[in-house]
């Protein structure tokens, strides 16, 4: 079982459990107080940790940036930020529990490419929860609006954005809320840029699952390749197939959904001795 | 052992005035170094990206930028200078 799961699952997978969807996404701020950085500034050069990690990395002091990496990591270790989850079980989630859910714009593609995006096909983020009906209060943080979704419409549009190769993984805003299911790519995303790029494991949690190939139903036809963010997935000339490298896979599914033959599988990460310390 | 070592990047504010509606250096960067904020929020309304000084241009991420100079380049208010260590300091 995964660290979250036995921290907030009660003997399930943690995102499957109602009970984690159910706290409040927004507290009222005390007067006079000031609100709360989030982990979403980790990556600005102007505040706090990471900004001053990447000034020294830049400048080519590599020890003092692996100092303060090691810090951040230590200091969030128990504020996950986000995890991988594959197509099928945001389907679940939304069909069996996210509801309500409304598809937004995208905070971090807004912020690093300057994407605006103003329509259902545009909308390439999505939250969860009651919470989302006080959007209105806040228009520039919903910039372009919300569409509130029936499952049957929901499950259309995550369907749409894993066609066009987003992983989907489930923003957790430190611990037990789950607040926001998006849809990511390198380099736009900064959950995935802050892991792959410094290596902050607690922004993004790899998934539950691992893709495994099933080499008598695959005929090497190569529909997969390119759909992985996370180079786990490349093409072997010498057996005219690809390989999965179950220990760089995120279980994001983009490669089992791509697929026409049904020769990926998702298997537990936790059915493996090894993988299930690998997250 | 190779140590990297990246440019600086710097934004002239008087001239960088409405980065949002521009986005080309945004757009054109392919290490997305550059970010995007709004500076300044009004209660109830989406913030205007068409004035200037609403959003304000940043460097989020020096550590990936090559100075292959594209956004120098691209930026159609020359607002933007990237030097590397030496040039800078000669």
């Amino acid at each position: 079982m995964c660290r979250m799961c036995e921290w907030l699952g009660d003997g399930q997978i943690w995102y499957m459990h109602p009970k984690n969807y159910a706290n409040r996404m927004y507290k009222l701020r005390e007067p006079g107080k000031k609100a709360a950085t989030s982990i979403s500034g980790v990556g600005q050069s102007s505040g706090g940790g990471m900004g001053e990690a990447i000034e020294a990395k830049a400048n080519g002091d590599m020890e003092r940036y692996n100092t303060i990496v090691k810090s951040v990591n230590e200091h969030s270790s128990t504020r996950p930020g986000a995890q991988v989850v594959p197509l099928s079980e945001c389907i679940s989630i939304i069909k069996e529990i996210g509801m309500p859910v409304g598809a937004m714009h995208c905070i971090c593609r807004k912020s690093t490419r300057g994407e605006e995006e103003n329509d259902l096909m545009q909308y390439s983020c999505m939250g969860l929860g009651t919470g989302m009906f006080k959007w209105e209060r806040w228009p520039e943080r919903y910039r372009g609006g919300v569409k509130f979704l029936s499952p049957d419409e929901a499950t259309e549009w995550l369907e749409y954005w894993d066609d066009r190769g987003m992983v989907h993984m489930l923003m957790q805003e430190g611990g037990d809320f789950i607040g926001g299911l998006c849809n990511c790519d390198y380099p736009d995303c900064g959950p995935i840029r802050q892991r792959i790029d410094y290596g902050l494991d607690f922004a993004l949690t790899k998934g539950e699952y691992i893709c495994e190939i099933d080499y008598e139903k695959c005929n090497g036809c190569g529909q997969c390749l390119g759909r992985c963010q996370f180079n786990a997935l490349k093409y072997e000339s010498t057996i005219d197939k690809p390989n999965i490298d179950p220990m760089e896979c995120y279980g994001c599914a983009l490669c089992e959904t791509s697929c026409t033959r049904d020769a990926i599988d998702l298997v537990r990460r936790t059915d493996y001795p090894v993988l299930k310390n690998v997250w | 052992m190779y140590v990297v070592i990246n440019p600086k990047i710097k934004i002239d504010r008087d001239k960088c005035t409405t980065p949002f509606d521009c986005k080309r250096c945004l757009r054109i960067c392919p290490t997305a170094v550059f970010s995007v904020h709004a500076v300044r929020n009004e209660r109830g309304k989406e913030t205007d990206k068409t004035v200037a000084g609403n959003y304000a241009l940043g460097v989020s991420y020096r550590d990936q930028c090559t100075a292959c100079m594209k956004c120098v380049e691209d930026c159609p208010e020359g607002a933007l200078t990237v030097t590397m260590p030496e040039e800078a300091s000669a």
